[in-house]
Parts: C-alpha cells; structure tokens; sequence
C-alpha cells in the first residue's frame, strides 16, 4: 500500500479532528516521558486509512523520545485501522483488549508494545473517585446470618 | 489423582481429562485443553469400533505428561482383552498425544480407531459463570487437519489437529481404518495445536497467543529443563526424612508454576495456582518470589520486570488503574479482549504495589543485583507516589481500597479477598473505603526498605530521609489508631469513618513481619498468634476462635492458610520470638507431611487434638504457589537465613524432630555458602492444642 502523507500532518502541525496525529504531536513534545525511563525501544505504527496508510516513527531512548513520519527499523511494527487507532489514543478502548481481540497486529517486540501503552490516556469518563459505602449498606446487600 | 481427574500442563496451557484420557466437558464442567484462558477442545473421546475403552491405569509421568493404559470395554466385568491401547500425551502449544494400540491375539484384526474432537471456545470466565457464546462456530479438513474455529468480530481462535498416519477427517473428528498384526501393533502421532487467527478482512492479526509460527516448534526438551531446575537448588538433608520429601515436592511443582510471558518468554516467574490461576497475579507473584528468594532469585527478578512493565499509568474506573499501581491479574480470553471483564491488566489489589517495593529490596539484599534496582527506580517511585497520592482513600495517611468497578471488581483488595473476610467483633461487616491492617505494614515497610535503596543505590539521600521521616511517622500514628487496649492486639482494619474493626485476626502476624508493631506491643501479639484463640496446633487461623463470624472451615473465618502462616513465622523471628517461629514451622511442615510434601492452600481450623490430621479445604487448585513457597520461607525462618552485605547470616531455631539440617550451596551475593542447624527447640506443649 502507498504511504501517503496527509497535508500539514508532521509532528508539530496536528490536523483538526485528528486525534491520532494529535496524539503523537503531543508525545513528541513531551520529549522526556518518566514511564519510559531507562527504557529503549523504537516502534513504527501504520495506520490504515481506507487505502492509505499513514506511518509514525516512534523512538524511545532511555526516555527520550522523538516521534517522526521517516521509514526506519523497528524492534514493533504495529498495524490497525484508522477508526481503532483513535478509539485507543483517546482511551476508548483498551490497546491490551485490541490486541486480544485481533484488532492491533504485532510485529515484532511485544515487549515494546507493552512498554508503549503505558503512554496511552485511561478511559475519557473515568474519575478515579467513587463514593463511599457505609457499613449499613454492606450488611443489607449480604444475607443475614 | 483426587476426583478421577488427570491435569498436565506447561505454562498456561493445559489439559484436564478424565482417567481415561477423555474430554466431554459441558459449558460447566471444567475439563478441556485449555490455552491463554480459551477452551481449545471440551470433546475429544477415543474409541475401538465404536467402543469407549476402560482404564487399567494411568500415572502422572510428569507435570507435562501423562500416560493411559486401556482396554476395551465398560470395566464392570473385566475379561482378559485382546487388545490393548496407550495414550501418550504431553503438552506443548496444544497437545501431542502418542496412540499405540497392542493386539494380544496370534491373528491380525480389523479396527476402526475413532477420535472425536469439538471445541467450544469457552472463555475460562465462562466455565466459572456459564455464559453463553457470541460468535460463530465452524469446522473444516484443511491440508490433512481438522480445523475446529471460532470468530467473534475480528477475535479468531483455532484448534489444528492432525496425525502422523493417514485418517478420513470429517467435521466431527479423525477416523483410522487399520490392521494391527498378530501379536503386533499400531501407532500414531496426533498433534493438537491451539492457535489465533489473522482475521482476512482487516490489516489486523493476532499477536498475542501462539499464531501458526509456533506450529512446528520442536518439543522442548522438558524433563531435561526439570533436571536442571532441581539440581540449580540448594541441596537439602535433613534427619527428619519427610522434610527431604517435602523439599523435593516443592521444587518440583514451583517447577510446573513457572510461567512465561509473551514479553519475556525466555524468563520465568510463578504463576498463583495450577491449573486456573496460571497466570500472573501481583500479589501471588510477590509473595511466592519473596518465599523463594534463598532458592532461586530468578522468580523474583523476572516478577519485578513483568510487574514493572505493567504498571499502571492512568485513571481507568474498570480496571481499577491509577497511576504508579501494581496490577492483581492479566487474562487473554474472549471476555477480557471484548472489555466484558477488566483483566487487561486488571489492578484492583492494595497490596501488590507497596509489596513490590519490598521486594525489590528483599531481592537486592540476597543477590546484590543493584542493576534491577537501578532499572526499576521510576517504577519503585511510582509505586511510592501511588501510596501517598492514590492509596489514601479515607484522607488519614492510611492505604485503605474500595473498587470503583461495581459489577466485576473485587470488594476486598487484600489477600483476604472473599466478601466477609473483615468483620468486626459482632460479625456486622464494616463500609468501604477499608483500610486494612497489613496493608499500613507493608506501606511502612515498602518505605523504610525504599529508603534504603534510595541511600545505597539510587544515591539520592533527600529522598531516603523523607521516606524515614514517613514510615516514623505512620509508625507512630499506627501504634495509636489501630491498638485494641481492651484486646492486646491491632485491629483487622479502620472503616470508613476511622473506627477500628475489632476482630483478631491473623493479618497481625503480618505487622511483626513488615516491623510497624511497637517492640513493646509485640510480645501481646505473639501471644495472641500462638494462644489458644488463633492457634490451632498446627497453625494460626486467619480468624480468631471467638470471633462471630469463626468458622474453622471458612476461607478467611477460620481455616489456616500455610503462606499466611510462613509470613507470621518470619515476622515472629524478626522480633526474637525464635520457639514461636519454630512451633508454626513444626506445624505447618508437620501438615505438609500428612498431605504427601503438597500443602493446599489452605486447612481447616479445628484443634489439632480434635481431628489429629489436617482437614483439607476443597479448593480447585493445586498446586498453589504460595502454598508450594511455604515450606521454602519456613526452611529460611527456621534456620535463621539473613543476608548481612556480602554474608549469610545462620541462626538456626529448629524444632527438635528435625534433628541435623544441612542446606547446602544457598546461593546468593555470597556466592554458595552452607547452612547447618540442629534440632533444640521443643515444640511439642504448643503442638499438643
């Protein structure tokens, strides 16, 4: 397939509602990523749009990373579609459960697979708070004794 | 084995059959080769000419391998058979299985050998809670295989099987229409391999579970591996003979607990329990690799690298993720790939992350490999943050959990983990956020030990000084808000509103192990672990008699859990209590030698002069790991094994019975060193109970 470039989508220049290139613009601008430290590893993602596919470089050097559209050798080369890439760079679905479910494919290094997640965003309705339960509530959800 | 059930496996593949070596299991029943959490066949039945045959006798020749002798017939009435058939069958990506059939007459013979295979792809989650399957089924003769499939969407699962010798394959199995000589016999090969599938309609393929590539992996050479394992292991002699049983027992099946992940798949770490728990568990993981450090140091590294990799980094409410989070179970069946379970990685448990700190001390301490360390620091100061910045739930520096996934999260997030583990004295079970006591130990511990590191490895001494600062500091808060004065003892947990939860509970043997119990609040807690209320005679009860909800055959009300109770040991030695330790070590080991060297998880909680055996708890399960690490943990304890810099420190407290105890060639940063002890301590008015 041919590897086309959209226009004005290299890192530093996100597309409106593109939240795939905004995803690694961002990454790429974090430049130091503190999960990724002492941690090397470079991943290529194709990304199939209809009969494009868009390409991203990512290189991780003991947490430094760089993020490009150039062609290099990658310890994972990491293919899905255009709709499930956005689905996991906004943390809709769950890349671990994609990969499950045979919607990312995985060339290579599955380490560095794993080792890339660890970047990606938690479900967008998720709080991480929850309200308390009293001991009251507890006991008339169980059987009495 | 127990219940006419042979199980084998390598890694997380495996095969439940019965005594026959046949498969028919129901959506319920339990029985299958199961791989990455799938049901790859629930039937696979052989017969002669339509007959099923009967079993003469079948041995366990390895964890991997089993072998079926057979005869045709019912077996209610045995007649002198013609003909006789053996099953060969060993694990490896799927199954192979060897089939020879004997004929015993001077005259050849026409059979007709049938094997009937079918799969129903069940999620191992299914199996549990009977769910009903989504996808489509379909089975096909494609190149000499039968090819049993299932496809969900894009989630493809396949089951390959072929022979060695030629067979009529139909969609419901393989048929061989053959003559066997006088006196002669008839083999073949049949391989069975479980695969994913690259779905033809998207750029997508399966990477997780073994694709085809794996197909044609030689067999692994796995007695071999076993032979190795064992021989890399301190030797042990012991007068007491059953110890050197035990001991052997134990390495063995930490052996068939070693688990490979697809990240790292030429390291091993111990997965919780064989055969559904084959997998990785935070906690079981910790805990195993902390029981089995002096043994082999490699489970614990290769537990901290998986942990490491998998450690949370976000808010997700289904998976009980936050950031710096050490996670409780990875699965790679259907219902975790569609999100209908959270287990990729699911991390609702409040132990795991403070114990991993601990662990990579503990690690470091026996094997001087600063290197880890080193690798493993933003991990270690993730873990750390997350007590302080996530763990608090109730707002007074304590790590309390509540899950935030209601439907398919864990209610208790601590090793005592069924619904009524925590109870007040009165049996009324407290609100969420919990803080349970353990979990304030292992925090205290997780930070005295960080800051160690912090000083010798990391060279960081700011950090180290706040992290002393803190643990003193939650030292002292502990030692006031959890002390039950009119009981002597800490309470099991603070509620939600601060209140103590009054039960004694054997959670308190765990605060003399992490070191937060005052020096003088700890002879009470001694007492207490070895009193009449929580010791049985054989162990501590994880509940204490007297307690509203004690039930000595309760999972967490009563029974005695082998891992708890070498925790409980160690935590008694660290305070000088040396008879205490080498009482449980008695007991428990003298239990391991009633149930043939393997400890199941956990026994009743009867007195010991009641039932004079142990009674076992009937769990699915066994081995466990952590109960497989018991015996290794109270070897440790026993013999008073502590690493000092570039020394091994041998303090031996031994229970009389066991006479001379030599371990030999303990590896460690000292290289090999041998630790001796004799027998002195007498045991025997505690174990009387």
């Amino acid at each position: 397939m041919p590897v086309v470039h959209a226009a004005g989508s290299r890192p530093g220049r996100p597309d409106a509602a593109d939240p795939v290139g905004e995803f690694f613009t961002a990454l790429g601008r974090q430049r130091h990523v503190a999960t990724f430290e002492r941690e090397s590893a470079t991943l290529r993602f194709d990304i199939a749009d209809g009969e494009r596919v868009r390409r991203w470089l990512v290189i991780v050097d003991n947490g430094t990373v760089a993020v490009s559209h150039r062609n290099g050798r990658a310890d994972a080369v990491v293919r899905m579609r255009r709709a499930d890439a956005e689905a996991i760079v906004t943390g809709r679905i769950n890349a671990q459960a994609a990969m499950l479910r045979g919607l990312i494919a995985c060339q290579g290094s599955v380490g560095a697979l794993t080792m890339f997640q660890r970047c990606l965003p938690g479900p967008p309705d998720s709080t991480g708070r929850v309200a308390p339960i009293t001991s009251e509530q507890v006991m008339a959800e169980r059987r009495p004794r | 084995m127990s219940d006419g059930l042979v199980q084998i496996l390598e890694g997380n593949t495996f095969v439940v059959s019965d005594e026959r070596g046949d498969i028919e299991a129901s959506p319920t029943d339990s029985t299958g080769l199961f791989s990455f959490d799938t049901r790859f066949l629930s039937r696979w039945v052989l017969t002669v000419n339509g007959q099923r045959l009967n079993a003469l006798s079948t041995d366990d020749l390895q964890y991997f391998q089993a072998r079926f002798f057979l005869v045709p017939g019912t077996g209610t009435v045995y007649v002198d058979a013609k003909l006789s058939v053996i099953r060969l069958r060993e694990v490896a990506d799927g199954f192979h299985e060897e089939i020879r059939v004997l004929n015993h007459e001077n005259a050849p013979v026409d059979l007709k050998i049938r094997i009937d295979a079918a799969s129903d792809f069940a999620d191992l989650f299914e199996v549990k809670d009977a769910l009903a399957k989504k996808g489509q089924y379909q089975a096909r003769a494609e190149g000499g295989s039968l090819v049993l499939a299932y496809r969900r969407e894009t989630f493809g699962r396949q089951t390959w099987i072929s022979s060695s010798e030629p067979a009529t394959i139909d969609e419901k199995g393989l048929s061989f229409g053959i003559t066997v000589p006088a006196h002669g016999e008839w083999m073949t090969e049949l391989n069975v391999v479980a695969a994913g599938e690259a779905p033809a309609d998207s750029t997508a393929g399966l990477a997780g579970p073994a694709g085809h590539g794996h197909r044609h992996r030689v067999r692994r050479d796995m007695a071999r591996g076993l032979a190795k394992w064992i021989g890399r292991a301190p030797e042990l002699r012991c007068d007491w003979e059953p110890l050197e049983r035990i001991y052997r027992r134990c390495l063995t099946d930490l052996a068939a607990l070693r688990f490979s992940t697809l990240t790292m798949p030429d390291r091993a770490l111990p997965a919780a329990g064989l055969p559904w728990f084959m997998t990785i568990f935070g906690r079981d993981s910790i805990f195993t690799s902390l029981q089995t450090l002096p043994f082999c140091s490699e489970l614990a590294s290769t537990t901290l690298r998986a942990l490491a990799e998998r450690q949370g980094t976000r808010i997700d409410d289904f998976r009980d993720e936050d950031p710096g989070r050490i996670m409780h179970e990875v699965r790679y069946g259907e219902l975790t790939a569609f999100e209908e379970r959270p287990h990729s990685p699911y991390y609702g448990s409040a132990d795991a992350t403070p114990l991993f700190v601990v662990l990579l001390d503990e690690y470091e301490l026996w094997t001087g490999d600063t290197r880890l360390v080193r690798d493993l620091e933003q991990a270690a100061r993730a873990a750390l943050n997350w007590i302080d910045e996530y763990a608090d739930l109730q707002g007074n520096g304590y790590v309390a959990y509540q899950r935030r996934n209601a439907t398919t999260g864990l209610e208790n997030q601590c090793w005592k983990d069924s619904w009524e583990s925590i109870s007040y004295r009165n049996g009324d079970l407290p609100g969420f956020p919990r803080a349970t006591c353990e979990l304030q130990g292992y925090a205290y511990d997780a930070k005295v030990r960080a800051a160690r590191l912090a000083r010798v490895v990391w060279k960081d001494p700011v950090f180290a000084a706040r992290l002393e600062e803190e643990a003193a500091d939650l030292k002292r808060r502990f030692n006031r808000d959890f002390w039950v004065a009119d009981g002597g003892y800490f309470a099991v947990a603070l509620d939600a509103d601060g209140r103590q939860v009054d039960s004694l509970a054997s959670n308190v043997g765990h605060l003399l192990w992490s070191g937060i119990a005052d020096k003088s609040k700890a002879r009470s807690i001694a007492a207490h672990l070895l009193g009449p209320r929580l010791f049985s005679g054989w162990g501590v009860r994880t509940l204490a008699e007297g307690e509203a909800r004690y039930n000595p055959i309760g999972y967490h009300v009563g029974a005695v859990w082998p891992f708890d109770n070498s925790f409980i040991a160690w935590g008694l030695r660290r305070y000088g209590f040396r008879e205490e330790a080498a009482c449980i070590a008695d007991g428990i080991l003298g239990a391991a030698e009633v149930f043939d060297g393997r400890l199941p998880e956990a026994f009743g909680g009867y007195a010991r002069s009641v039932t004079r055996y142990p009674v076992r708890y009937p769990t699915a399960c066994s081995p466990q790991a952590w109960s497989t690490g018991a015996p290794l943990l109270l070897l440790r304890v026993a013999l008073g094994l502590e690493p000092s810099g570039d020394n091994l420190m041998v303090d031996p407290a031994l229970p009389e019975r066991f006479g001379r105890l030599e371990l030999l060639d303990v590896p460690g940063r000292w290289k090999r060193v041998d630790a001796l002890g004799r027998g002195r301590v007498d045991t025997s008015r505690l174990l009387r109970r």
